[in-house]
């Protein structure tokens, strides 16, 4: 494939085997160094709440109405990320991965832990370690509005002291390769919002980075624009570069990473391939059933029946239907039980023998679904 | 695991040199930013002329005619050009209010407008973005000097611009650097509180009253004459009031001046540590992406 920028692709690394095969994550003998090095990274918030006897008037004031907790946002995690692939952090909002990306970009400090970007602490050679990655944080305000693309490029890029020749060239073909040359000179208010991600990814790969991360990076896009900004990052790895990608979208997970950490609860709860993961979870039937009129109530005796290990019911807005699955040790031994229980208070419009998805590893490491 | 370090950013160049280049960026960039904003200029424009008018006209008022009523007025301040006297006072103030809403929001407006952290992902000093931002308001700072100035000698007939003009510059160089020392502190502050207006109206208010903008700091009852003593614009204004309207020397205003220096060493160096301590705790909690 053609290199996302010309002459700018990262060039062959040198390599080192840093695990032996078969060590449990999904990396083989042979395989890239370590790039982004994550070892027992925790944050600890601390967070105001109401008291809690605040009956008496005295706690309405200020000072008196709060007590301070500590809020645990990512505990002790720990893994690796090898030169070239795209790794995926993926989980529910507020699992932690934007806080873990975060830390990895200094913009927050651990509460304890250690991680290096391309051998760099992020703690204590933050400047460096901003120097050797692209972020792209969540949203689309981490550019100027009010000035144009260009402009906006030109200022990040003196930002990354790029000296004034090779910035103007760089600028230019950024401008060009992500297809945002003929609106270059318009505000960037008057962009779609995936012309500003993509102005955003141009940004994080002005000074050429060997790691980039991106935070939920097509989170409010079209369905259009989202399958171009994949087709990018794609073409973004294939010039050599690691990209560290969060996302609760378990189809991108599945489509870009080469290996995902599934996270809940400030915790990775598993690490693999992504057929790894699915594949420990072949010896569940996942059994979906398209539902009208479904009561949720029912969720508890579908739970209950033998074999069931999950349940999860989801309502589809669009579909106008609730979508219930099942992990089942046996589905020939169960349907008959579900379909008459369910069927008896509403309408099944389908049922479906699935193939397991990342979400059905969720579900069956942690009870619930990725949207809960 | 140690890892050795195979790549780096390549295309990246750092030095003194590109870490100027940035500071000039930054300032660029809020030059194009407020150029885009039509009504701020026009704003810039109007502004200066229209806030003496309510105190030259209670001056006016209060004179009686022919300025008959100027006596004690006189004998305070050592002239009778009321005009001139307002004039110098009110845009010092004027010019110190600009400075904390521009220079003290700058980091909340980039944080309300969701790119500081944007900025403070790249490796550059954090301090330039705060200051380059300064770069550009000093020189519409200075716009906003030029301005009023034209247009009191248009509208009112009233020229301050007289005196020795190195002094004045020199005034002006001082208390630039204590007004920025305040601006830095002052925008940290509200980086750590997510809430300005309440700090504004506070210093605000505190300039407003005690450095006697447009009245001599002897009718002050004596607590306010001691409060005045401790700010820096009370020797800006009254040393620039004795160049322009008496013609002052060196040695006259030197007792101003060595005030003046002594708050443009401190107030910036305060500055600078409100705004590091403000840093450090924003990586600690994470409160530069809050709203």
């Amino acid at each position: 494939m053609e290199p996302l920028i010309q002459g700018t692709a990262i060039a062959p690394a040198e390599r080192r085997m840093i695990a032996p095969a078969g060590a449990g994550n999904g990396l083989q003998a042979g395989e890239a160094r370590a790039i982004v090095e994550v070892r027992d990274l925790r944050k600890i918030f601390r967070r105001k709440k109401p008291a809690a006897d605040s009956s008496g008037w005295w706690h309405r004031l200020p000072i008196t109405r709060r007590v301070s907790e500590e809020f645990v946002a990512v505990d002790t995690v720990s893994f690796d990320i090898h030169e070239g692939e795209i790794f995926g952090l993926l989980g529910p909002n507020g699992a932690g991965k934007t806080t873990t990306i975060r830390m990895l970009c200094t913009l927050l400090e651990p509460t304890s832990g250690t991680a290096r970007i391309n051998g760099y602490d992020v703690v204590k050679q933050s400047d460096a370690v901003r120097q050797n990655l692209g972020a792209v944080l969540t949203g689309e305000r981490s550019i100027y509005w009010k000035l144009t693309g260009r402009e906006n490029l030109s200022y990040f890029a003196a930002l990354y002291h790029l000296p004034p020749d090779v910035a103007k060239r760089r600028v230019r073909e950024l401008l060009e390769r992500l297809e945002l040359a003929t609106r270059a000179d318009e505000y960037v208010e008057r962009y779609s919002s995936g012309m500003k991600q993509r102005i955003a990814i141009a940004k994080a790969l002005l000074a050429n980075p060997p790691v980039l991360l991106l935070d939920e990076p097509t989170i409010g896009l079209d369905p259009q624009s989202a399958r171009t900004l994949r087709a990018l990052i794609s073409e973004i790895k294939d010039e050599g570069r690691t990209i560290l990608l969060t996302t609760h979208y378990m189809e991108e997970a599945d489509q870009l990473c080469d290996r995902i950490g599934i996270v809940d609860a400030g915790r990775i709860i598993a690490l693999d391939t992504p057929a790894n993961l699915k594949r420990s979870i072949t010896q569940l039937d996942i059994v979906q059933l398209d539902v009208e009129g479904f009561d949720p109530a029912l969720m508890g005796a579908l739970q209950g029946l033998p074999t069931v290990q999950h349940a999860l019911a989801r309502y589809d807005e669009d579909g106008g239907a609730w979508s219930v699955t099942l992990q089942t040790t046996d589905s020939r031994a169960v349907l008959p039980a579900v379909i008459e229980r369910v069927g008896r208070s509403a309408t099944i419009r389908n049922v479906n023998i699935a193939q397991p998805t990342l979400e059905d590893v969720f579900i069956s490491l942690t009870g619930k679904g990725l949207r809960d | 695991m140690m890892v050795r370090r195979t790549q780096s950013s390549g295309l990246a160049r750092r030095s003194a040199a590109s870490h100027l280049a940035a500071l000039l960026a930054i300032a660029r960039k809020e030059w194009i930013i407020f150029r885009r904003y039509p009504s701020w200029v026009m704003a810039f424009v109007i502004w200066p002329l229209l806030y003496p008018v309510g105190y030259i006209f209670s001056a006016r008022a209060l004179g009686g005619p022919h300025g008959s009523g100027l006596t004690v007025f006189n004998r305070l301040t050592g002239t009778s050009d009321y005009l001139s006297y307002i004039v110098v006072g009110s845009t010092m103030y004027m010019w110190l209010n600009f400075t904390l809403w521009d220079v003290g929001l700058h980091l909340r407006n980039e944080q309300m407008r969701g790119t500081l952290e944007s900025n403070w992902l790249c490796p550059v000093w954090r301090i330039s973005i705060m200051l380059g931002s300064s770069i550009t308001k000093m020189l519409i700072g200075l716009f906003v000097l030029a301005v009023t100035f034209v247009e009191f000698r248009l509208v009112f007939g009233v020229s301050v611009v007289r005196g020795n003009p190195g002094l004045i510059a020199l005034i002006l160089l001082l208390v630039s650097a204590s007004i920025y020392g305040i601006g830095l502190a002052f925008g940290s502050l509200v980086l750590r509180f997510q809430e300005a207006n309440a700090l504004v109206f506070l210093v605000r208010g505190l300039f407003m009253g005690f450095c006697g903008i447009t009245y001599p700091l002897q009718i002050l009852p004596s607590w306010m004459q001691g409060v005045a003593a401790v700010l820096p614009l009370t020797y800006a204004i009254h040393s620039i009031r004795a160049v322009t309207l008496s013609g002052a020397s060196l040695a006259q205003i030197a007792p101003d001046l060595q005030w003046l220096a002594g708050f443009a060493l401190v107030l910036p160096m305060l500055g600078y540590l409100a705004f590091a301590a403000t840093e450090r705790r924003a990586r600690r909690t994470g409160s530069l992406g809050h709203y």
